[in-house]
């Protein structure tokens, strides 16, 4: 019986059987909806996390001292300030690397504004670069401070943590833990920003940056040139660009983990850690690979549980058609014509639950997107492996029912009532 | 119909041939369903078959039907020594040499009549406009030329059963195989169906007609009588009953 004659009469027999073909239909669209439905809300987190980091991307890694063998997370810095001017230096001149940006974190008593002092503990020290390459270098007002002059700036939060707000050109106070106090004109206030969640620390809480000169008074004597040198406990390092970030992650490391002054300043149980953006960005790709791999093994649950509602009802069928089978066979059609007959509806059944289920699984998917707030990414590849899938679950659960249907002798079949 | 004269003009040669059957079932001892039984339908005859219930009548049918083979013997349909084929080749030579008729109808209660009539014809791989036509002409024939569009549900008995016959010709077989046609049906229409095979055995088909009914029986040029797997003996009819529309019975 050729191909087209199957088709037609197979056709026939799904739209005889309404109930049936609907319930085994049924079972596939949950199946491969399941699957389209996680595998959608999967790649659509993952675009929303990976956009969000994206978009603060530049071609540069943070470099920070760590305990050995701990995760360092995002923002796990903080760690020894061990990096010397002179480290600065040399990693300035290692081939690819654009800028050095130092970062260190100055001990304050307090700040005082206005005559109003608040307890303020701390303030970061570091380089006009710095505010380029953090994300966060919008200014609402002013621009950023320049090195050896005593000059702040101040993020939205901590601009309005005094009576009257601190504007450009104000003159604040700042003291140290010592007790030392710095006067110094605020010369850029940072708009606020929304939190993205991976942003730096502290970014929605007061913060007061200033040059690394005059206001980084943490010092050491530097192993390597014998002089007394600011130290700090994280270094940007930003490459040229991006195809060379893995190059110079490695040149950078390599100059650290062997004669710098980090090397000689570290105590032996920390280590230095050299954490690109790319490394992050592939950290959060293997965590949502993780997610998506369980997420994949419920769909694909749901589809082996439709794959046995399908086996089930098409069982039932064969013996609920246990006479026409003999019938068939009666006026000359061989084993193999009602095998195929069974294979062939039971590809059609597939085929339709697959496109159902790629519907609903899409429209499942994009609410929960909706609900969650995430960017609708649509999985294409899926939608074909789950056509695929779709139409391998209906002829492996239409197998055995309709090898059982091909060998029902015709004499008992036409006895059967 | 030019096939059908064909095979009038072969009567010499036999359309079914059963040489020495013998059919044993093993249920715990073996039972001999049939024993030893040796049957000739020439082309164009008309036979019946009577007996009572276990006498063998259904294993025969089932047997000269293809359906079955033998545990001994020989049966020869159309010159095909059915006792040597493979179940392929069994139920090859079963859709192009026997057309069944059976008491309960037997049709796919899912297709219209016309497609009844044409599914033997798609299991022999015959082109779609030729088994259309030839559906046309058969339904013309058994006089559903009307009715081919409507599913077994919406027809009588009599066309339900006409249909069947219509099917059992459709591959212009060597031999209709009736299994108590008329079982099911009252007796008017029972008549009216028994004219139609009458018809077709003047227009030269081979019968065989098993059947428990002697007046039925009686449309046959010859009976062959089974009792406990055997031939208890054979009647030739002298005049085999012949209704007419609106007949006798």
């Amino acid at each position: 019986m050729d191909v087209f004659e199957s088709l037609r009469m197979s056709w026939r027999s799904i739209r005889g059987h309404r109930l049936r073909s609907t319930l085994t239909t049924l079972g596939v669209v949950i199946g491969v909806g399941a699957v389209i439905t996680f595998v959608t809300l999967g790649a659509s987190l993952q675009g929303a996390i990976i956009g969000d980091i994206a978009t603060e991307q530049s071609p540069a890694m943070a470099v920070s001292t760590q305990q050995a063998g701990s995760q360092g997370g995002p923002g796990a810095g903080g760690g020894q300030a061990v990096f010397t001017e002179h480290d600065l230096e040399q990693l300035r001149a290692i081939e690819g690397v654009a800028t050095v940006i130092p970062q260190g974190t100055v001990s304050l008593s307090g700040v005082t504004y206005g005559g109003q002092s608040i307890a303020i503990s701390s303030m970061q020290a570091t380089t006009p670069g710095y505010f380029e390459q953090s994300g966060q270098g919008n200014f609402s007002a002013g621009g950023p401070f320049t090195i050896g002059e005593r000059e702040l700036v101040l993020n939205e939060p901590a601009a309005t943590i005094f009576e009257d707000n601190v504007s450009v050109g104000d003159s604040i106070t700042v003291t140290r833990s010592g007790g030392e106090t710095i006067n110094a004109t605020v010369v850029g206030i940072l708009a606020s920003q929304a939190g993205s969640g991976f942003g730096p620390p502290g970014a929605s809480q007061p913060q007061i940056y200033g040059p690394t000169d005059p206001f980084s008074e943490n010092r050491f004597e530097s192993p390597a040139t014998g002089e007394n040198q600011r130290v700090y406990s994280q270094l940007t390092v930003v490459a040229a660009d991006f195809d060379q970030v893995d190059e110079v992650a490695e040149r950078v490391t390599a100059y650290l983990s062997t004669d710098s002054d980090a090397r000689a300043l570290l105590p032996s149980s920390y280590e230095v850690s050299v954490q690109t953006n790319e490394e992050f960005v592939a950290q959060v790709q293997s965590i949502l690979n993780t997610f998506t791999g369980f997420i994949t093994g419920i769909a694909v649950i749901s589809l082996v549980v439709g794959a046995i509602g399908i086996a089930n009802i098409m069982l039932v069928s064969v013996t609920e058609r246990t006479r026409e089978i003999g019938i068939m066979k009666a006026v000359g059609f061989q084993n193999r014509d009602i095998l195929q007959l069974f294979l062939v509806e039971a590809v059609i059944l597939g085929l339709i639950g697959s496109v159902f289920g790629i519907i609903v699984g899409a429209l499942a998917g994009f609410g929960a997107t909706e609900f969650l707030d995430l960017p609708f990414a649509f999985p294409l590849d899926w939608a074909g492996i789950a056509v695929v899938v779709g139409v391998l679950v209906g002829v492996v659960a239409g197998l055995y029912p309709a090898w059982n249907g091909a060998r029902i002798d015709p004499i008992e079949a036409l006895r059967y009532e | 119909m030019n096939d059908v004269t064909t095979a009038t003009e072969n009567t010499n040669q036999s359309a079914v041939s059963v040489q020495d059957v013998r059919k044993t079932y093993f249920l715990g001892e073996p039972v001999h369903a049939l024993d030893g039984v040796s049957i000739e339908l020439q082309r164009g005859s008309y036979t019946s078959v009577m007996g009572p219930s276990g006498s063998g009548k259904s294993t025969l049918m089932n047997l000269i039907g293809c359906l079955d083979t033998p545990t001994e013997g020989r049966i020869v349909v159309n010159g095909q020594d059915v006792t040597a084929l493979s179940g392929r080749e069994r139920t090859q030579l079963r859709g192009s040499e026997i057309g069944f008729v059976f008491q309960t109808f037997n049709l796919m209660p899912r297709l219209t009549a016309h497609e009844n009539v044409v599914l033997p014809m798609v299991a022999q791989g015959r082109s779609r406009q030729d088994r259309t036509e030839r559906a046309h002409q058969l339904l013309e024939r058994v006089g559903l030329g009307e009715r081919a569009d409507h599913r077994p549900n919406e027809l009588s008995g009599g066309q339900r059963q006409r249909v069947s016959i219509a099917r059992a010709l459709a591959n212009d077989p060597a031999l209709i195989l009736a299994d108590e046609p008329t079982g099911n049906l009252d007796s008017e229409t029972g008549a009216s169906i028994m004219e139609l095979f009458a018809d077709l055995h003047a227009a030269g088909n081979t019968i065989l007609m098993v059947t428990h009914e002697r007046d039925i029986a009686e449309h046959g040029d010859r009976i062959i009588h089974l009792l406990d797997g055997k031939i208890e003996r054979e009647d030739v009819v002298d005049a085999p009953r012949r209704p007419t529309m609106g007949g006798d019975e």
